[in-house]
């Protein structure tokens, strides 16, 4: 054999196995991407694949003024926690404790003993801590500590409108208030990762499998305007401490559409700290408690004799000295006088003189208007825990029912009710239904909801509802009992109510509801208002203890919401106050 | 005897070309192959890097929302106000002139027509005028 036959045989061997080599790796290649035994694939896919929940946050709670300032939104937190084994393999238990006891507040002697034990590998130090502390910590690099993301609810305003807005649990999902009825829209859709990572445990972005993009919680923006609800809480909560009421509740309603502007209840709460409140301070007296109203339903009977032709505003009653007997029972009246007309009855409180005119309107036709107003019945605001009010049906009605349910005895309702009847008569005579949520807006724009004034139904003829109107300005004004509610160069329309509790199965002599529900101006209403107190004292009477503040709140707001006063409107009479001056 | 032919005998290729084309197609192919790979990884790690840092600026905007809704409470203003000694109070009723949309004024007692033009020229509303 040559020696260039030789050369060239080597050359062709070492080329054939160079081949065959890249032929292998080739191979081995195809068989790593495609066709490894299935077993192998599935552990590889599980190690190297995660999955990964993109939490979103939920939605804000935003007032109804122009500002439209912020009541509740969800706030980036950090929960810390650490893994005992390393604490416990490097003796380090004590002086992380004494490290992060100096950055954040917990219980050391139970962080301690949850960091002792040595079976776990995860234990809490600290759960919503805000990520400023969050990041002291981090800059202390304490080895088998780590945080983890977490959002957390948070109520800028405090205890501001606490009961309407409600809280959100420890879970994330809204326990009470808007925050429970609006959950569907608050909460958003969380998003999906899923993707593989690399040797490092860190993920490759060109491997993502799956990405389902998250959701924001839309936005749900109020009618309740957060300058109104202050305006109306400052003047609750000093006229709580003045009177020592036990409870108190405030509405305030425009009157052509039913939009609830301000909604205060106390006893209160903070909810960022939902878990110290307690259940009577958690309630939202202002639809939730049901009372016997007292004078101020006088209203609703003397408006449904009035429409029925039954009665003139100069028709006269005998009004028998302030003491009749009626069905055995004795009726008596606060203040007594021998005879009185029915716009007198309403201006001076009469309870004979109301009895006297729901005995003329009949029980039929008078179970027909409270009804029509919406007594025994939800007007179907949108805020949980409405309640309907107690209110008998016509058939079981003693013969002594309608004199006592003319005076607000027999029958329950709850401040919105109350404050209902009164705005019906302001707006023409047609209910509104009230609301509190505007509109409800998705992140990107989109609205998801808006609500429009409804119109429930006529409870009243227009020019009834006009008579009224003027009959309820004249309690507001010289020798009525609501002249304390009066504003500087408005007329004011409204009704004093001093309702005995039922403690025990009678009427309480100390116990009292005392109540003032108005509206202003009566030219052309805007807004209706209704204050009650719970057991306040010394003072119990609607006049003197609801009816100041009214009127101090609506000075307030008249000028907030630059309310005009019509032309040639009389400036209100406004009594000094005066704790002997009582009224009824 | 016959001269040695030491011209150098043309001898053929001893690998076939096709399988060196495939060769380097292969090699190519690879090579671009890396290529992308180390591409698209510095592109996720980008992306990465960015989503952190979205979700960074998000909870700050929140934060920051969250302490701008504190600070324009109506009881911090009124705090703030109280802090600084300003005393703010609602105009009474006469000291408010309204102007209409057909240009008329109505004036506030005591502010006689001098005045009045010159408030309606100012085209506001005049507050605590005394």
């Amino acid at each position: 054999m040559s020696t260039e036959t030789r050369g060239s045989t080597r050359f062709v061997i070492i080329v054939a196995l160079l081949g065959l080599a890249m032929v292998g790796l080739v191979i081995r290649l195809v068989v790593l991407h495609l066709g490894s035994p299935e077993q192998d694939r599935a552990t590889s896919a599980k190690t190297r694949t995660f999955k990964q929940t993109l939490t979103v946050p939920r939605g804000r709670i935003l007032d109804g003024s122009s500002s439209a300032g912020i009541l509740a939104l969800n706030v980036g937190v950090k929960d810390i926690w650490a893994d005992p084994s390393v604490l416990l393999a490097s003796n380090l238990v004590s002086r992380t404790v004494k490290s992060l006891s100096s950055l954040l507040e917990f219980d050391t002697a139970e962080v301690t003993e949850r960091l002792c034990r040595t079976n776990s590998r995860f234990a809490y130090i600290a759960r919503l801590v805000p990520d400023e502390k969050a990041d002291q910590v981090e800059i202390l690099k304490l080895p088998g500590v780590h945080m983890d993301d977490a959002s957390t609810r948070s109520y800028p305003q405090n205890s501001l409108l606490c009961q309407v807005l409600g809280f959100v649990n420890s879970d994330g999902v809204g326990s009470w208030g808007l925050e429970q009825l609006m959950e569907k829209y608050l909460k958003g859709s969380p998003g999906l990762i899923e993707s593989r990572l690399d040797g490092h445990r860190r993920e490759m972005m060109d491997r993502r499998i799956r990405e389902v993009p998250a959701k924001d919680g839309a936005d749900v923006i109020l009618t309740i305007d957060q300058n109104l609800q202050y305006i109306v809480e400052k003047a609750l909560d000093s006229a709580m401490e003045r009177n020592r009421a036990r409870a108190a509740f405030v509405i305030m309603q425009r009157i052509r559409t039913g939009e609830i502007l301000a909604m205060a209840s106390r006893p209160s709460f903070d909810p960022n700290r939902y878990r110290e409140a307690r259940d009577p301070q958690k309630i939202n007296r202002a639809i939730s408690h049901t009372y016997e109203p007292g004078s101020t339903f006088k209203v609703s009977v003397i408006a449904g004799a009035l429409d029925a032709g039954v009665v003139k505003p100069e028709t006269m009653f005998d009004t028998e000295n302030g003491r009749w007997l009626y069905q055995a029972k004795i009726l008596r009246d606060y203040h007594a006088y021998p005879r009185l007309n029915v716009a007198d009855i309403l201006k001076k409180s009469s309870n004979i003189g109301a009895a006297k005119i729901a005995i003329m309107l009949g029980n039929e036709r008078m179970d027909r208007y409270l009804r029509a107003f919406n007594v025994g019945g939800k007007l179907g605001i949108d805020l949980p825990g409405e309640e309907g009010g107690i209110y008998p049906a016509v058939a079981k009605w003693a013969p002594i029912s309608s004199s006592r349910i003319a005076i607000g005895q027999g029958v329950s309702v709850t401040g919105l009710q109350m404050l209902s009847i009164l705005c019906t008569i302001a707006n023409d005579g047609v209910v509104m239904k009230p609301y509190v949520i505007k509109q409800v807006v998705a992140a990107d724009g989109t609205v998801l909801l808006r609500r429009q004034p409804e119109a429930l139904r006529r409870a009243i003829r227009s020019d009834t509802a006009a008579l009224m109107s003027s009959l309820l300005a004249r309690v507001c004004e010289e020798g009525g009992t609501g002249t304390k509610a009066g504003v500087e160069g408005f007329r004011v329309a409204g009704k004093t109510g001093t309702a005995q509790k039922v403690i025990g199965g009678h009427y309480s002599e100390t116990d009292y509801m005392a109540s003032f529900v108005g509206f202003l101006p009566v030219e052309n209403p805007e807004i209706g208002m209704i204050v009650v107190f719970d057991e306040p004292q010394p003072l119990h009477t609607g006049g003197a203890v609801s009816a100041p503040v009214f009127g101090e709140i609506a000075e307030q707001v008249v000028r907030y919401l630059g309310i005009i006063p019509a032309e040639g409107s009389v400036p209100a009479h406004r009594a000094a106050p005066s704790a002997s001056n009582e009224t009824f | 005897m016959i001269k040695k032919n030491r011209k150098k005998t043309q001898t053929k290729f001893p690998v076939p070309i096709p399988l060196v084309a495939l060769v380097l197609v292969l090699a190519g192919l690879s090579l671009v192959y890396v290529c992308l790979q180390s591409r698209t990884e510095t592109l996720g790690r980008e992306i990465k890097l960015l989503e952190a840092s979205r979700d960074r600026l998000r909870d700050q905007l929140v934060r920051d929302q969250c302490e701008w809704a504190r600070l324009q409470s109506p009881s911090n203003l009124e705090q703030a106000l109280k802090q600084h000694g300003l005393v703010m109070t609602w105009p009474n009723r006469d000291q408010i002139v309204r102007i209409r949309y057909d240009g008329s004024l109505d004036t506030p007692r005591g502010l006689d027509s001098r005045q009045a033009s010159r408030v309606a020229r100012a085209d506001r509303i005049v507050m605590n005028v005394n």
